[in-house]
């Protein structure tokens, strides 16, 4: 029994420095793999959802994520939605746009950007519409994210 | 307490320059091919420089852990050097590429931080409820994406248990290094209750991850921005959270372990050496005392950095399963009673395989995850002293 123990004690050593060899050759494999799991995918708090309507303007193109009220079990009272803009030639001096999220027909809320100073007005229009929480502009574009009740 | 000394054969490659050459000719040939990326290129005088010094300086404390029969000093030496470089190289790359240290809201909607092992210990509960990640980085793209550094750590725990925490992760250098500076401790006498800390530390931060499905303990209470990378300061709260964790680092990662003598962020407050010291369960490498030469002097507690010993582990001749397996106290021994051992294997010996197999798989994840970091930062030091610029 012991015998066994110490061959078996010795396996496993010998299985571990080799794990430590192949573990950086495979680093891209393994994280590729990892990555196809199905709970390896970003929160949407931190993504700020999937983008569920997309519209081609004159010097942009905007997109509007899907309200987000993530919580560990169920759903928040509060979240947010994430709208981005995306340059197509350059950047255009204010951004004026009619937000209608929940797709009744009727906009929820204006937003205008004025780019230049990175102002922000947001003109709710239905009432689980509240403040702006945050925004930022990118490489290419802009990102703001609007506070929502449920 | 008994002192008399007994004279104990030492390991088998102790002082025999041949057979430690010839243990340490895989180590040279992998580091090699690693540092190479497997194609050698001697064009550049800069980055060959960087090679040869790299490669050197691996391979000879690497020799000199099997030559000498020693580890902690050499292990540490690496470990310390590389969370120095990791920083500097981290640093530059913010400055050139976010002219700061800062990062700034569009790196956080876009998601393009940089994930590091620490935030496991708050993903975990939230991917069982939510079934996603709650950090704002990339899965697989940029620099330092979930998946990548989630296999490291998993492949590291593995591989070798706690000991990720003394040869692995690239922020323990830090404190191990203040912890040295001293030769004899200021404060002594620490109740080694303390090394329950960083298992509240873990249990609230992965809580209070849940709830808020936020990563608290990045947000609040990390040390280590203090030399990686912080949020820009924007507003009171951004304020209060910058000095919070430039007080942690000063208190924690220095001050503590100057006049202590032990690794005080590593051993007795961060949640992933907690989550990690679980991992020494499935892992086949321990350290283990050996009752009939053990004289119950106690240096070997004095030692411990991260306090895994104590008068009831050494009577049961094992450390506390917090041990991160640094070395320290089996150098420390005057009596060559504490030994590197493989679990299932006969405890009362020094045995030299088991001691080579476990520093050869450490020391080549450090090796191997370090180097390209070495590497680049000799490059830098290179560039601003001939040039004036990093870059
Ligand atoms: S205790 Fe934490 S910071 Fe220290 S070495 Fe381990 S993971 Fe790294
Ligand atoms: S018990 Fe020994 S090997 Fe383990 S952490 Fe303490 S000094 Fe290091």
């Amino acid at each position: 029994m012991k015998k066994i123990a110490t061959i078996c004690g010795y396996i496993w050593a010998v299985l571990c420095l080799l794990i430590v060899l192949i573990m950086f050759p495979g680093l891209g494999f393994f994280s590729k793999q990892l990555a196809s799991l199905p709970f390896m995918k970003i929160n949407p708090i931190y993504s700020g959802g999937d983008v569920e309507q997309i519209k081609e303007c004159k010097n942009y193109t905007l997109q509007i994520h899907k309200p987000v009220f993530e919580a560990l079990i169920g759903e928040s009272s509060e979240g947010f939605i994430q709208i981005s803009w995306i340059w197509k030639d350059s950047l255009p001096g204010i951004l004026n746009d009619s937000i209608d999220y929940n797709t009744d027909g009727k906009p929820d809320f204006i937003i205008t950007v004025y780019t230049t100073n990175g102002d922000i007005q947001i003109n709710p229009l239905n009432e689980k519409v509240k403040a702006l929480i945050a925004s930022a502009q990118t490489e290419n574009g802009w990102i703001a994210r609007i506070k929502l009740k449920k | 307490m008994k002192s008399d000394k007994v004279k104990l054969p030492p390991y088998t490659t102790a002082g025999k320059f041949w057979k430690s050459l010839l243990i340490c000719l895989p180590m040279i040939f992998i580091t090699f091919f690693f540092l190479t990326g497997g194609e050698p290129d001697f064009s550049d005088t800069t980055n060959s420089i960087a090679f040869i010094l790299v490669f050197l300086f691996l391979n000879f404390l690497f020799f000199k852990i099997i030559y000498t029969g020693k580890t902690d000093k050499f292990r540490a030496t690496g470990f310390i050097l590389f969370a120095v470089f990791l920083s500097l190289v981290f640093i530059t790359n913010m400055v050139e590429t976010r002219e700061g240290m800062s990062f700034s809201s569009a790196d956080l909607l876009e998601c393009n931080i940089p994930f590091c092992h620490i935030v496991i210990t708050m993903i975990l509960i939230p991917i069982v409820f939510t079934n996603s990640i709650i950090f704002p980085g990339s899965i697989l793209d940029g620099f330092a994406p979930v998946s990548t550094m989630l296999i490291l750590w998993i492949l590291a725990s593995i591989a070798l248990g706690k000991g990720f925490c003394s040869w692995g992760c690239f922020y323990g250098g830090w404190d191990d290094g203040f912890s040295r500076i001293r030769k004899k401790p200021l404060v002594k006498n620490i109740n080694t209750i303390f090394r329950w800390f960083p298992f509240a530390v873990l249990l609230l931060v992965a809580l209070s991850a849940a709830m808020t499905l936020t990563p608290t303990y990045c947000e609040w209470a990390c040390p280590f921005k203090t030399v990686t990378e912080f949020e820009a300061v924007t507003s009171t709260e951004t304020l209060i959270k910058t000095i919070i964790f430039l007080l942690l680092f000063l208190g924690l990662v220095i001050v503590l372990p100057i006049l202590t003598k032990k690794r005080i962020q590593c051993g007795m407050f961060c949640p992933m050496g907690a989550l990690t010291s679980f991992t020494n369960k499935v892992n086949p490498f321990d350290v283990r005392i050996d009752k009939e030469k053990c004289k119950d002097c106690g240096i070997c507690e004095i030692k411990c950095p991260i306090l895994s010993l104590d008068p009831t582990s050494i009577e049961k001749g094992k450390t506390h399963f917090v041990c991160s397996k640094c070395g320290k106290c089996i150098d420390a021994c005057p009596n060559q009673a504490i030994h590197y051992h493989i679990k299932g294997t006969p405890v009362n010996k020094r045995n030299t395989t088991a001691r080579t197999l476990f520093v050869f798989s450490g020391f080549l994840f450090l090796a191997i995850f370090s180097g390209g970091t070495f590497q680049m930062g000799i490059i830098r030091i290179i560039n601003i002293l001939t040039t004036g610029s990093f870059f």
